[in-house]
């Protein structure tokens, strides 16, 4: 299986390469059970990885672009579909893919998001921390650890990855078949199952961080999709990931009867625009 | 300038006008509900703004044609993490503000739109919603 023999080459790439493979710290046996103490050489080895600091905010330009550049390819049942969605939203009565605030998992979230993404580095782990929603949060197993036999469907799925020359090389499998390819808030199809994700994240400037992804979605897509999304960094505080809520959103802040601050919901239309009350 | 001299004149009617095009926000939802081919231009009183997730919405109550009683329109944004990296905080408009508003209706006919500009009478402040910019260029100082 491709999983297995990934998981074995990176053991063997860490007998052989040294400190390229100690710089993801904490490096586990494929059978261990236990998540090791970190060393206080895992913790100096971070040092070697490459600066991904600061918040990175997506290229939304980019992504519309891209949405033309790199077709998707949709097999011909899902094609119809999605030529269904298109003319919706072309009619200005879009399908709301995401207006119930589940999350847009993956690959979604790295193809379309307009919010804020920091990456976050401790030994034997990469962490995504999503601007929106505090459940938009990937973790990226970089100790050596094979993917589950069986792991739980997830909206972001289970990811191991690895170094190579400063670049994070991530799969992902076990993502929930609801779980959109979606190149918009309007248009985008479930994966239906058996989705395998490859990434290979890396900066292509000081200042510029690419996603090349490979989207294998044997139920929706004819062949591997590929793909590619940018963010900027920034540094100004003004940047900082502030806290967002999605389904907060659903819901108007009011006093109940015995004066205590409290949520009431909120009329909305279809497509998640809130209606003003009638006086 | 034409949006400046239009503005003008609804204030002096007191009642919304129709501008031109304008260019879509950005959100968790499509925006395509919105008629961004139609702006629409008045002088308005703040009731409520909301700074919450996904998209922070502003109530105004505003009068749609001459002679007609006001109306409450709700106006959609992006979300206050993207607004807050273009100037905005959560109490840039207050209850009761008199502002001259933009924004673009929805397609339907209902009382909702997306903001595009707002200048605080008071202050002569000007507030704009487009944050692309700001998000596609790095700010590194």
């Amino acid at each position: 299986m491709r999983v297995d023999r990934r998981s074995r080459s990176t053991a063997f790439g860490l007998a052989v390469t040294g400190m390229a493979w100690l710089a993801t710290g904490a490096v586990q046996a494929a059978d261990s059970v236990l998540n090791a103490a970190p060393k206080p050489a895992d913790w100096a080895a971070l040092a070697q990885l490459p600066d991904w600091s600061g918040v990175w905010t997506p290229n939304t330009s980019d992504q519309e672009r891209r949405e033309k550049a790199d077709p998707i390819p949709w097999n011909p049942k899902a094609a119809a579909e999605i030529r269904k969605l298109e003319a919706q939203e072309r009619a200005g009565n879009p399908k709301g893919l995401f207006v119930n605030c589940l999350p847009e998992g993956m690959p979604s979230w790295m193809l379309i998001t307009h919010n804020a993404m920091e990456f976050l580095f401790t030994p034997g782990r990469v962490s995504i921390l999503g601007e929106m929603d505090g459940n938009r949060l990937r973790r990226i197993y970089t100790d050596g650890r094979p993917h589950p036999s069986d792991p739980d469907p997830s909206f972001h799925g289970h990811s191991i990855g690895h170094w190579e020359d400063g670049t994070l090389v991530v799969d992902t499998v076990g993502i929930l078949p609801e779980a959109y390819i979606a190149p918009s808030e309007a248009v985008g199809l479930p994966n239906n199952g058996d989705m395998h994700v490859v990434e290979h994240i890396h900066l292509a400037g000081p200042d510029r961080l690419e996603d090349d992804l490979e989207v294998t979605a044997p139920h929706v897509l004819t062949k591997t999709w590929k793909t590619s999304r940018f963010m900027v960094r920034q540094r100004a505080r003004k940047y900082d990931i502030a806290e967002g809520v999605c389904i907060q959103g659903n819901f108007s802040e009011a006093k109940d009867s015995a004066g205590n601050a409290v949520f009431v919901p909120v009329p909305e239309t279809e497509g998640g625009n809130w209606l003003p009350p009638a006086k | 300038m034409k949006l400046e001299s239009m503005s003008r004149m609804v204030i002096f009617s007191l009642a919304c006008g129709v501008l031109g095009e304008t260019m879509p926000a950005q959100a968790h939802h499509s925006f395509a509900m919105f008629d961004f081919d139609k702006t629409i231009a008045c002088p308005a009183t703040v009731k409520e703004f909301r700074w919450t997730n996904p998209h922070v919405t502003l109530l105004i109550e505003a009068v749609p044609k001459p002679g007609a009683p006001p109306e409450i329109w709700s106006l959609e944004l992006t979300s206050p993490g993207n607004l807050t990296r273009i100037g905005w905080t959560h109490s840039s408009f207050k209850p009761g503000d008199r502002i001259d508003i933009q924004f673009n209706p929805l397609r339907d006919g209902k009382h909702g739109g997306a903001f595009k500009e707002a200048k605080i009478q008071a202050t002569g402040q000007v507030l704009t919603s487009s944050v692309r910019e700001a998000n596609e260029t790095p700010n590194l100082q």
